[in-house]
Parts: structure tokens; sequence; C-alpha cells
């Protein structure tokens, strides 16, 4: 014991260490007072945060016993396994744990570790095949692996988000969710507007909170995972962008907190009618460019002219 | 001038005023200004033919004369003006329903003859009248009220005209004409042109007939009939009509955004400030909401109204602007932001109907965000990146967005150059102004062939018409006018109709893609003002 | 004009860009090799939106319709000189006062340059602008024409039974429509007594023109 405490200001690696090692020699669970006690030269803050990260990748576990919360070895084999590794081993694991849940490339991993890359790729194969470490699908870089230790749950970024399944975007789940998004603002205003309202009023009820499409969409069910508001947001934004919605930020009125603004969304009506230039065929032509009077493509020849005169 | 423009305007001036003078117009517009002989050793026309065509130009405001620096007549043709030619109809109609038949039918005179007097117009509205009214009497001072009223809201205008003290019938006649009039006559009706139509005036009949009088050159009989208003000649104000396109094109996206109410309110305002706001204003002049409430034509209560102004305010057109509080505070239509707000929709407009609602939105992100690359295009359009590139790759292609280079290194090697898109607003409106050109250009053509290839039903069609028509005036049996009738068979009958029909499609897209070129060109104009 | 903005865009961007980008469709995007050219007119993939179908639009263009016409007959319209006309327009044989020679209106000439004046022997201080007749549909229908109803009856049938032979004899009958034509002006000339037409025909107005024009020369 007396060996550690010598050490005035472990750095965060070491400390992961010595609470992973104060963990093993108390197989049934550690109280953080214990540990408090056992660490006197390591501050509130960082041993919490060292906790915390070995709680988040998965080494240990926080038990609740009959009077108190203790700190419990997740899998003692885990560990075990690691202290048999041998030392570039060991780098290597480290590297890819420090890079949490958002995972790290193959060639990221060689300029840390300074491993040759066959020799790398051996100890990737190695930890990979001992269910330490697993290889992730980036959805930016669909053929680039990106490592992580084997228990963690990708980052959005990695995996692409809620509209990724498979690394595959969902397309027709965000239009799909997009249409419904609109349908509901939609009908709030035709709602609104079937009441005799002054017109201010008209309008600020015609207004809804990303929490009420929220909910809406989640009662109809349509979708297989659990959305966020947030990612209503993004399906909200959308709308702003196809022009048929509005958004505008309400000074939340009376709610005291950080949150006092909030975003609100309205169904707008588009401004103009289609173009005048739309309503001809040479408005969507394929093969406007090419066509002049003599030539193989020309007003004279024109089938799409002739379809639309005649339809 | 771009060469669509060009072409444009030799098929309008053809169709309008035939062979010869497109040819002189064209001529004109290639070679900017030319004289006389240079015109006529260029066209191989004789110069009678030449003069004539030179004539017909002047005479509907398309060509100019003046002197250059040599003393020697130049003749200028303007592209702008011959362009409008497309948008008669549009005037006419306008004239309709602001000033009903009779304002329609004083507009198109007006149009027919390009300058003319207002004792003219009267005169041959009041015959057309008669001719559609069947004998019902029209109050007489109808159609000159009519006109009077078109001039004081600037929809006429005066043109330049003689001033007495050259017209000297002894003084040598010069190369051109000095004509002038001023700002304050150019809507201001004459005390003469008041008085009823022509009279019969004997040459030496005062002061006045001096006036009358022609140069020796020409022979002239007493007792001819002299129209009061002889030398006061009107044409049509375009600018004043397009300020009126314009305000409805504004009333009605407002109508179409918030509602019909707003709409009111909109047009009211731009009602008050026709008069105190010039054309190429940015914006109108301020105006009270004491004054807008008293101006609406129907009674809004202060409140709504107040309500109102909140909406217009609030909303994300920025169309209507206020300054300061008291009093209830200052109003005015930004009219710079009115016009390139409309731009704008109708450019997102045709990338709607172009490319599709994901590309459209893809535009609005770009409208939106300014500056994007193609993975921030990505994410907030929530495109699949595959979809979006393509997406991107094709309004780039058509010029619709495009790309700025940043590069991080000095080689400006791809892989390490940024590629942020955008949309110019101001480049994409030029393209569109060219395409519709070339539009206007292809539907013309069109419709001359289908005329080409029905040529001879057509003309069968007019034959039997004429002689019905006439067989009807001189009382014919009804058999015989069944048996004209029947010169055209059922086949024949089937196809004309068809070839109606095609025409009338190829007509009303014209006018349609008219209305298109009206807002870009609006929009175009109103920066280049805002540059100076 | 128009060209500041658009060079710009176009100069700088396409050539290379669009492949450093991946913007270009690439190899996946191209469609298979095939022995057939692509066609002319590649399926549309949008159609133009319809047109409005209200009152309003339907009107406009009844008056373009009209506006036209009623230009083509007016004596604006200039026909070609001494020149077989390529497309024969029923109404040319109506044509008021635009003649081959002399100006079928009257120019207000002292709003015009000098040197364009168009002088006639018969020449008289013109009304002002354009006393045309505003409406040609009564003129149309003269007695005149009654009595070549029968005539033209004949020859309609005649060309509905041959179609060959037929194109002949509408040459020999448009000469003989125009002659006819233009004894109708005559005979309105009288009957109204407008001067407007009397340049139509002056026969020697032609040549005074040219002469004229000549003279103007030595001024400048």
């Amino acid at each position: 014991m007396s060996a550690e405490e010598k050490q005035e200001a472990p750095d965060a690696m070491n400390l992961e260490e010595r609470i992973l090692e104060l963990c093993k020699q108390n197989p049934d669970g550690i109280a953080d007072s214990t540990l408090q006690k056992e660490l006197p030269n390591v501050d509130t803050r960082q041993r919490v945060s060292a906790v915390n990260r070995l709680l988040s990748s998965g080494k240990i576990d926080l038990v609740k016993t009959s009077n108190e919360l203790v700190y419990r070895l997740k899998d003692p084999g885990v560990v075990s396994k690691i202290k048999g590794a041998d030392n570039q081993e060991r780098l290597v694991y480290q590297i890819i744990e420090q890079s949490g849940n958002k995972g790290i490339w193959t060639r990221d991993i060689r300029l840390k570790s300074n491993l040759q890359l066959t020799q790398l790729n051996k100890i990737l194969k190695n930890l990979e095949s001992r269910k330490l470490i697993k290889a992730v699908k980036s959805v930016g870089a669909a053929r680039k692996k990106a490592y992580m230790l084997f228990n963690l749950t990708p980052d959005p970024s990695v995996t692409g988000g809620t509209w990724y399944s498979d690394q595959e975007f969902e397309s027709e789940f965000v239009e799909v969710l997009n249409q419904q998004c609109f349908k509901f603002l939609q009908q709030k205003v035709e709602s609104v507007s079937a009441l005799q309202l002054d017109p201010l009023l008209k309008r600020n009820r015609s207004f809804v909170s990303p929490e009420e499409v929220w909910k809406f969409i989640t009662e109809l069910r349509i979708s297989k995972v659990d959305l966020s508001v947030d990612d209503i947001n993004t399906i909200l934004n959308t709308l702003i962008y196809d022009g048929k919605v509005e958004m505008t930020i309400s000074a939340g009125a009376g709610t005291s907190s950080s949150d006092s603004s909030s975003k609100l969304y309205r169904a707008i009506q588009p401004l103009t009618q289609p173009t005048g230039l739309m309503r001809s065929p040479c408005g969507v032509c394929p093969v406007f460019n090419q066509c002049y009077e003599g030539g193989a493509i020309s007003p004279s020849t024109c089938i799409y002219m002739k379809e639309w005169m005649d339809y | 001038m771009s060469s669509l423009q060009l072409k444009l305007v030799s098929l309008l001036v053809q169709e309008h005023f035939g062979d010869v003078v497109e040819k002189i117009c064209t001529h004109l517009l290639k070679n900017g200004s030319n004289n006389f002989r240079s015109v006529v050793s260029t066209v191989k026309e004789k110069p009678e033919q030449v003069k004539k065509a030179l004539c017909v130009l002047i005479q509907h405001n398309i060509v100019k004369y003046g002197l250059n620096k040599r003393g020697m007549v130049e003749y200028t043709a303007d592209v702008e003006k011959a362009l409008l030619l497309v948008r008669y109809p549009r005037y006419i109609y306008s004239a309709k329903t602001l000033y009903g038949d009779i304002g329609e039918l004083i507009v198109e005179e007006v149009l027919h003859h390009g300058e003319i007097l207002m004792s003219n117009v009267v005169e041959k509205v009041k015959v057309r009248l008669k001719e559609a009214m069947e004998g019902n009497q029209l109050e007489p001072s109808a159609i000159k009220d009519k006109f009077i009223d078109l001039v004081n809201t600037h929809f006429l205008q005066r043109l330049p005209s003689w001033s007495a003290e050259d017209d000297e019938e002894s003084k040598v006649i010069p190369l051109i004409p000095h004509l002038s009039v001023s700002d304050a006559d150019l809507y201001r009706i004459p005390e003469t042109a008041g008085v009823t139509g022509k009279r019969k005036r004997p040459l030496n009949d005062g002061g006045r007939s001096s006036k009358r009088a022609r140069s020796s050159s020409v022979g002239s009989e007493p007792d001819q009939e002299v129209p009061l208003d002889d030398g006061i000649y009107w044409k049509v104000n375009f600018e004043r009509f397009h300020r009126y396109f314009r305000d409805q094109d504004i009333i009605s996206a407002i109508t179409q955004r918030i509602d019909k109410s707003a709409g009111d309110v909109v047009a009211t305002m731009l009602r008050m400030s026709e008069l105190t706001t010039d054309f190429m204003a940015r914006e109108t002049k301020p105006l009270s909401f004491h004054d807008i409430a008293r101006q609406m034509p129907k009674k809004l209560e202060n409140r709504q109204l107040e309500q109102y102004m909140k909406l217009l305010l609030d909303d994300q057109t920025m169309i209507v602007k206020k300054y300061g509080d008291a009093g209830g505070g200052m109003y005015e239509i930004d009219l710079e932001q009115a016009s390139r707000v409309i731009c704008t929709a109708n450019i997102e407009s045709v990338v709607q109907e172009r490319f599709g609602s994901k590309s459209f939105r893809i535009f609005k992100t770009l409208l939106k965000k300014k500056y994007l690359e193609q993975k921030q295009i990505e994410n907030f359009a929530l495109i699949p990146a595959k979809e979006a590139k393509e997406l991107v790759y094709q309004m780039f292609a058509e010029n619709f967005i495009t790309v700025q280079e940043i590069p991080r290194t000095p080689d400006h090697a791809p892989s390490r150059t940024f590629y942020l898109f955008t949309v110019e607003l101001g480049q994409v409106t030029f393209m569109l102004a060219e395409r519709c050109y070339k539009s206007l250009i292809n539907l013309m053509t069109r419709r001359h062939f289908e005329s080409a290839e029905n040529k001879r039903l057509i003309e069968k069609e007019q034959k039997v018409e004429a002689i019905t028509a006439s067989m009807q005036g001189s009382g014919a049996e009804p058999a015989q006018l069944e048996e004209i009738e029947k010169t055209m068979t059922q086949l024949e009958k089937e196809q004309l109709q068809k070839y109606k029909g095609r025409i009338a499609k190829l007509e009303q897209s014209e006018l349609q893609t008219d209305k298109t070129v009206f807002v870009l060109n609006s929009f175009i104009l109103q920066e280049a003002e805002g540059r100076l | 004009m128009a060209g500041r903005g658009r060079g710009r865009g176009r100069g700088r961007g396409s050539s290379f860009a669009a492949d450093a980008l991946g913007l270009g469709r690439g190899g996946e995007a191209l469609p298979p090799p095939t022995a057939q050219p692509p066609p002319l007119f590649p399926p549309l993939e949008f159609s133009p939106a319809p047109l409005p179908k209200n009152e309003e639009d339907n009107y406009m263009y009844l008056l373009k319709q009209e506006f036209r016409g009623h230009m083509r007959d007016s004596p604006y319209c200039i026909k070609p000189h001494n020149k077989k006309k390529d497309i024969e327009r029923y109404s040319d044989k109506y044509q008021v006062g635009s003649g081959d020679n002399g100006i079928g209106w009257h120019p207000d000439w002292k709003r015009f340059p000098k040197e364009l004046r168009i002088v006639s022997r018969k020449a008289r201080p013109p009304k002002s602008a354009g006393s045309v007749k505003p409406s040609l549909s009564t003129a149309r229908v003269s007695k005149k024409i009654n009595e070549e109803v029968i005539k033209k009856l004949d020859e309609l049938e005649k060309k509905e039974d041959g179609t060959k032979s037929g194109e002949e004899e509408e040459e020999e009958e448009e000469g003989q429509e125009e002659e006819d034509a233009e004894e109708y002006y005559d005979e309105e000339e009288q009957e109204e007594g407008t001067d407007y037409i009397s340049n139509y025909f002056d026969p020697g107005e032609d040549y005074i023109d040219e002469d004229d024009g000549g003279d103007d020369g030595p001024t400048y």
C-alpha cells in the first residue's frame, strides 16, 4: 500500500489502474468512501472522473449492496486477459479504449502506437477474436473500419444516428416523418382557422412546439426506433427548407430556467403559384440546351410540345 | 442585349409589322445606331421601304432618332421596348380590370397606333362600342372621362410635341423635328382636348390656324377637318403598368401568405404611394397608421388593423417595415425586398418543377445557409450522400448553383480544397431570363410551324366564313348557307379544332412565360438601381 | 449586361470541380453500354405545371390573337416590295391601305425626320396618324363580295374535286381576287370620300420618292 501512496499526483491511466487494483483486492466491491481513504492524494474530482471512465468503458460496475453502493470489477476475466497480454497488445487496447465510443481508425492507431501495419493487424485480429474490441463500419467512410471496445454502443456520428440502420440511410423513413410532421402542423393551422379568432391570435395559436410534434409522432407508432425531440427538430428543419414551415423563437413566457426560449413551428403557404415558365414544356425540358430550329431537337420536331398541346 | 433577345424581338416584330420592318429593326439592333443611307445600303431594300419601316418603328416607339456628332440623323432601336410586344395583351387586360371595357378599348387603340391623338382614340372607341352595343346609346363623355382617368393615373403619357414658335410656315424644315414636353404637362390634358371631337376649320381661322398649315411642299386644303388637339400625342406609359403588375404581385404574395385582409392593407399602402413614390424607389414613402386606417376601402377596426400591421411586420418576407412608435408609428413597403422575395419565390418554383422537391430542399437550404459543403448539405437536408450528390450535380450543371473553391494548400490540390456550394441569385435570375426568352422563341416557332402545317385548312375556313357572312348580309336562303357550311368536311372541322386548341395552349404559354420574364427583370432592374 | 455573372460561374466551376468533388455521376450513374443511341427526347421526369384555366387568362389570350391579327391587317404591317408573298394570306387580299407603294397610314410628318418623308403628288395634309378604319369587319362584308360569292363557291367545289389540278387554278384564282380587291377599294374610296387610300394607288409615287431620296443627300 505504502508504495503506491508515494505517488503524489497519479496520472489518469495510473489512477484507473490503481482503482482496478483496489477493486480486484475487494472482489465483493469497494465503497466510494473506502476508495477515498485508499487514495488520499487524489482529489475528489480526479477520482470521480476516473471512476466514471471505468464505469463507461465497462470495466467496473456500480452495485448496490444492502446498505451502500459499491464498485465491483465487472468481468475479472477481461482484466486478467489484458494483464496477461503482451505490452504491444496492451498498448493497442489502451489506444482503442481512449477513443471511447467514437472508435479509432487503423491508421491512427498505427500513428499512435508506432507499430508496423502487419504487426498491428495481427494484434487487432487477436483482440477482436477475443471479443475485447470490435470493428464498426463508419457511415462517413464505409470502407474504413473504426475500432472500439467490444461492449460499447457506437456514437451516432459513427452509425449516422437515428436515420441510419446498418449504415444505410433510411430515406423513406425520413420522408414519411417529414410528411407526417407537416400533416400535423397543417391540421393545427386548419383547426385554428375554423375558430373565429383575431388574426394575431389565429397566427399565434397555429404555432406548435417540437414536443407536441414529438408526442404526435410517438403516438403514431410509425418509428421502430425511439425518436428524441432533437430528432423531431431535425425533421422540422427539413420542412423549413421545403418552404412549407416557418420557425420562430418564443421567449418562453414565465419559464425561469436556462431554456427560456424555445422553437415553435407553423405551416405556411407558398408565396407564388408555379411560375409561368414552368407551365410550358420548355420549362421542364431535359434537352433544352440542345434545342434549336433546324436541329434534330427543335421546336418543330419537339415531341414534348406535341404531347402537351394535344393533352 | 443577348442573341436570344435579338431573335425574340425579330420574331415579335415580324409577327406584328411584317418582314420588312423586322429586317430593318434587326439591322438596327445588330449594328447599333445607324443612318438612313447605311441602313438602305446594307439591308438591300428600296429606300421607300426602309422609310416606311422606320416610320412604323418610330411610330411604335421602338426606334428613336437623333443627330450624331456630325449632324447626321441616326436611328437607334430599343430592344427593351420591342420585347414588350409580347406583353401588350396584359396591358390591355389590366386596363380592362381597372377601367372597364372602355379602358380596355382605349389602351388597345393606343397600342395599335403607338402614338395617337386623344380625339382619335375617342372617335375609334366610339365606333367600336357602337358596334358592340348595337345601338345602345353611350354617354358621350364616358370615353373621354376614362381617357382622362387613364392620364391622371399616369397609365397614358403625353409625348413631346412641336412648340408653336418653331412652327412658322416660312422656315426651312429642320432635319429632325424639335419636340418637347415639360414634366408638368406629361399627365395633363390640355384644355383644347376637352372640346368635343373635330371641327371644320378654315385655314385663316385666327392665331391657331398657322399651326395647322403644312409646310409648303405639301399642299393644304382649306376647309379641312382638323382635330382641336392636333399635335398632342399620347402613348401607353409602360412603366406605370409595370408598377401595377409589380404591386399586384406583392399583394397576391401577401394574400397567399397571410390572408385577404392583409393583402388589402398592403394594397392600400401601395395605392397611397402610387403618385408619391418613384417607380424605381427602394421603398414607399412612410405612411402613418392613421392614414392607412383612413384609406382602407373596407373599414377594419383599428384593433384589427393594428394586428394586421403586426402580422405584416413579423412576416418573414419582411416586406413591410416600421419606423418609430409615435402615433402608431410610420409604415413603409420595402420595394427592393419585395422584388427580391418574389423573384426568389419564382426561381424556387422553377427548381421545384424542374428538379423535384428534394432538389428544391437543397436549393433552399443553400439560400438560407449561403455557403455549404456537400456533407453539410446532406446533413441539413437529410438526404443520403449519393442522392444529394446527384441532385447537387444536376443543379450545378445547369447553373442553378455555383461552387467556390477554397484551397487549403497553395498547390490547389483538389483533395485539400474546400468546395463551398452557394446560390448566386443575380446570376440565376439572368440565366432564367435567358431561358424564358428561348422558351418564348420556341413557343412562337412552334406556333408558326403549326400554322404552316394547317395553312390550307385555315384559308379554307376563312373563305367559307367570309362567304357565309356576306351571304347572310345579302339575305341568302338558309339552304344556301348550309350548302356552304358543308364544304368543310367533318374531318376538316375536327382537324381545325385540334389546331386551334394547340395554338391556344402555345399562346397562353407565351403569356405565362412573359409573366416570369417580368418578375425576373424587375429584380434585375431593381438590383441595377441599387448598385448605382 | 447578362455576361458578367454567368461567365464566371461557368468558367471556373465546371471543368474539374465536378470530378474532384466526386460530383460527377461516376461509373454507376452512367447508362450501361448499348448498341442503341440514347433517345433524342428522353422521357420527361417532370411534366409542366398546368396552364391556369381562369377567365383572365382566357381573355388575355383572345386579346393576344386579336391584337396580332389587327396589326397584321393594319397599314403598319409592311408587305415586301413587288414580291410574290411566300405566305399568301386571305386577309392580304382585303388589306386596307398597305400597298406595295406608298405608305398606308398617315404619319404626322412633323414628328418624323425630314428624310423619311414620303411625298406624293396627290398628297394632302393628313388628318392625323391612323384615320384607318378601326374595324375591318364592315369593310370585309361588302356588297361587292356578294357578286363574287357564286364564283368562289364554284371554285371551292372544284378544289374539292381534284386536289392536283386545283393548285394551278388556285393561283389563277388568286390573281383574279387581287384585281377584284382593288376594284373594291376604288369603290370604297369613292363611296366614303376618305383620302387615306389615295396614296396607295398613285402610280408615279414610287419614282418620285426615289428621286426625292436622292435629292436629300446633299443636305448633309
